[in-house]
């Protein structure tokens, strides 16, 4: 047992305080109606997804000539599309391939956000003042039109999608992190880091990132609900998830042609994508005044 | 202000070349090119390689771009590969529906985004309050596909619940039978202005929130305004800078914004053509017509910044510094 804590302490310091805050921000955000709602569906989604990797109500591939375009049944609760598939054992699929480009098009668009980010302070007047170019230069170019351009060459892949989203949210990221990062790399207390020794680099991890995360945060969690958004839209194009693939965007496309025969099975795929995509917006908005310590007086306590 | 235009114009001259070169680079690295679409499936390698020496495709790169380049100095966009008619005059035709929508959207989205973030300031009954607060985040979470649907569920003659407009194709005499023109573009129109303006209304919303904890609209207030006329008169024009920048922004995004709307309402748009081209692999409609519109999107982001300098006296004396 003493062993065991003596094990422990090397990696403590660093991490305990961390994950403390994470409880205490998770905690603040519960506390909001709001902020449950958020949780709620954002849990129901990995939930789904994890679920619709071993089980599915029907199988994806089994299709029933006899009954295509159906409304709601015991066997097809939400109904079958053209081919007969099952639109619930789509929609349950469709949970995992979004949540993966929400996942990736969000890490990508941070490791590129941070990245700008740390160029735009650097110290170096050239790679500050290229960086701060090429960000103005390209913020008006819309993610739409990076997919298009990306599609011609690569056809409709997950990656398309990835990459699109994960270029033109992280240009937004570093614009919005910017100031934030310059006003900690011009403070007393990085000139003090500096002067004692400290390296760019650590003064950088240590000091001028840690100052833009609650920015990067609220704004990476809106970044995944314009993700899910893209996705629908791209996939409808031809550009995004390749046909085959389930995805949200597939089953939204896919229900255009239900508007004639039953349209009621229009509104599940757009529903559910609303849902999630307002999920975690407010998600997003909770999460602005949680991690701020002016705002939440409960993570002063714990720093 | 003329140093920070002179600036400003060399980066969008900058970044409109850096970007003609990935443009045509994404379109070299393309696996299937226009010479074996033309040919025909498995069709022999011989016709294949005279038909992309017919076109041009098999000189060096270097030839081609300049070519492009050269061409687009001169006001040339190329001609479609497949149909032969040029870039130019297929782009106007189809901007000639585009642009009308968008700025019938941009007329829906400033009526319902700027009204409602005045509204949402402005009320204090905490119903009020949440249900605007409900308008703005639901609003601008709905998928424009879906939106477009449910328009149709609801308003579209044949599979509508009350039939007032049409929602598939645009005329055939297209402008000359203005009436159905219009009213082709009505339910596309409220689509995008509906989703943007709810985008507008929260930034509107919150450009008044940050003003009216500052200071400048307490003083209105203490020279006798009452806090509606406060918000209006002074907020809004204080405001002004940085709704224009997004309003901006907003309009030039809906041009690629519009896309999935066009494909819906089959409207022969910009967007829709862009796919269309995309899918037949018609390299140099695709070239140019990417070209002209990653050079509106700079051109717009140009004109916002300029405008926004210039509505906004502060960062004009500031400016005379230097960056």
């Amino acid at each position: 047992m003493a062993a065991d804590n003596g094990g422990k302490k090397v990696a403590a310091p660093a991490l305990a305080p961390l994950a403390r805050k994470a409880a205490v921000v998770l905690r603040s955000i519960w506390a909001r109606g709001e902020g449950r709602f958020a949780l709620v569906v954002l849990a129901l989604w990995l939930a789904v997804s994890l679920i619709s990797l071993v089980w599915t109500p029907q199988s994806l591939w089994s299709t029933d000539g006899y009954h295509v375009w159906q409304g709601p049944t015991a066997a097809h609760w939400l109904g079958t599309d053209g081919t007969g598939s099952d639109v619930l054992s789509w929609l349950m699929a469709g949970a995992r391939t979004n949540l993966l480009i929400a996942v990736l098009a969000v890490a990508l668009a941070g490791v590129l956000g941070m990245a700008l980010t740390a160029a735009m302070v650097s110290r170096s007047a050239t790679v500050s003042g290229v960086s701060a170019v090429l960000v103005d230069a390209l913020i008006s170019i819309p993610t739409v039109l990076i997919a298009l351009i990306l599609a011609v060459p690569m056809g409709a892949s997950v990656a398309v999608i990835v990459i699109a989203c994960g270029i033109g949210y992280g240009l937004n990221l570093a614009r919005i992190a910017r100031p934030q990062a310059l006003l900690a790399a011009n403070s007393g207390y990085v000139d003090s880091a500096l002067a004692n020794g400290a390296s760019w680099f650590s003064v950088l991890v240590r000091h001028i990132m840690p100052n833009t995360m609650p920015t990067m945060t609220v704004q990476l969690s809106l970044s995944a609900g314009t993700a899910v958004l893209a996705e629908s839209g791209l996939t409808y194009l031809g550009v995004g998830v390749p046909s085959g693939v389930p995805s949200w965007g597939h089953s939204l496309a896919t229900s255009v042609k239900f508007i004639d025969v039953y349209p009621l099975t229009v509104l599940w795929p757009g529903l559910i994508v609303t849902v999630v995509v307002v999920a975690l917006n407010v998600f997003g908005d909770v999460l602005r005044d949680a991690v701020d310590p002016v705002a939440n007086p409960a993570l002063r306590e714990v720093a | 202000m003329r140093r920070f235009i002179i600036e400003r114009l060399a980066l969008f001259i900058g970044a409109l070349a850096g970007i003609s070169v990935v443009i045509f680079a994404a379109l070299r690295i393309l696996p299937g090119d226009v010479a074996t679409v033309m040919a025909g499936l498995n069709s022999p390698p011989d016709k294949v390689a005279r038909i992309r020496a017919q076109m041009g495709l098999d000189r060096p790169l270097v030839l081609q771009y300049g070519d492009w380049m050269g061409g687009l100095l001169r006001g040339d966009f190329g001609k479609s590969l497949l149909t032969g008619r040029s870039v130019t005059s297929t782009v106007a035709m189809r901007a000639s529906i585009t642009f009308p929508l968008i700025v019938m959207g941009l007329v829906v989205a400033l009526a319902v985004g700027l009204s409602l973030g005045v509204a949402a300031t402005l009320a204090t009954r905490p119903a009020a309050r949440s249900c605007f607060h409900f308008f703005g985040i639901v609003g601008g979470s709905i998928p424009a596909l879906w939106g477009g649907l449910l328009l149709i569920l609801l308003f579209s003659r044949g599979t509508g619940l009350i039939g007032l407009f049409p929602s598939q194709g645009f005329p055939q005499r297209g402008w000359h039978d203005t009436g159905a023109a219009l009213l082709s573009l009505v339910l596309p129109a409220l689509t995008v202005g509906i989703i943007d303006g709810a985008s507008l209304m929260r930034y509107t919303r919150s450009a008044l929130a940050d003003l009216l904890s500052s200071g400048y609209l307490d003083q209105a207030m203490a020279c006798g305004y009452t806090r509606r006329q406060a918000v209006l008169r002074v907020g809004l024009r204080l405001a002004m800078p940085q709704l224009v920048s997004v309003v901006g922004l907003m309009f030039a995004g809906m041009v690629t914004g519009v896309m999935v709307i066009e494909n819906l309402f089959a409207l022969p748009g910009i967007g829709y053509g862009l796919v269309t081209d995309l899918g037949n692999r018609d390299l140099i409609a695709v070239q140019s017509e990417l070209f002209m519109l990653a050079a509106f999107f700079l051109a717009m982001g140009f004109v916002v910044d300029v405008l926004h300098r210039l509505l906004d006296p502060r960062l004009k004396s500031s400016l005379e510094g230097g960056r």
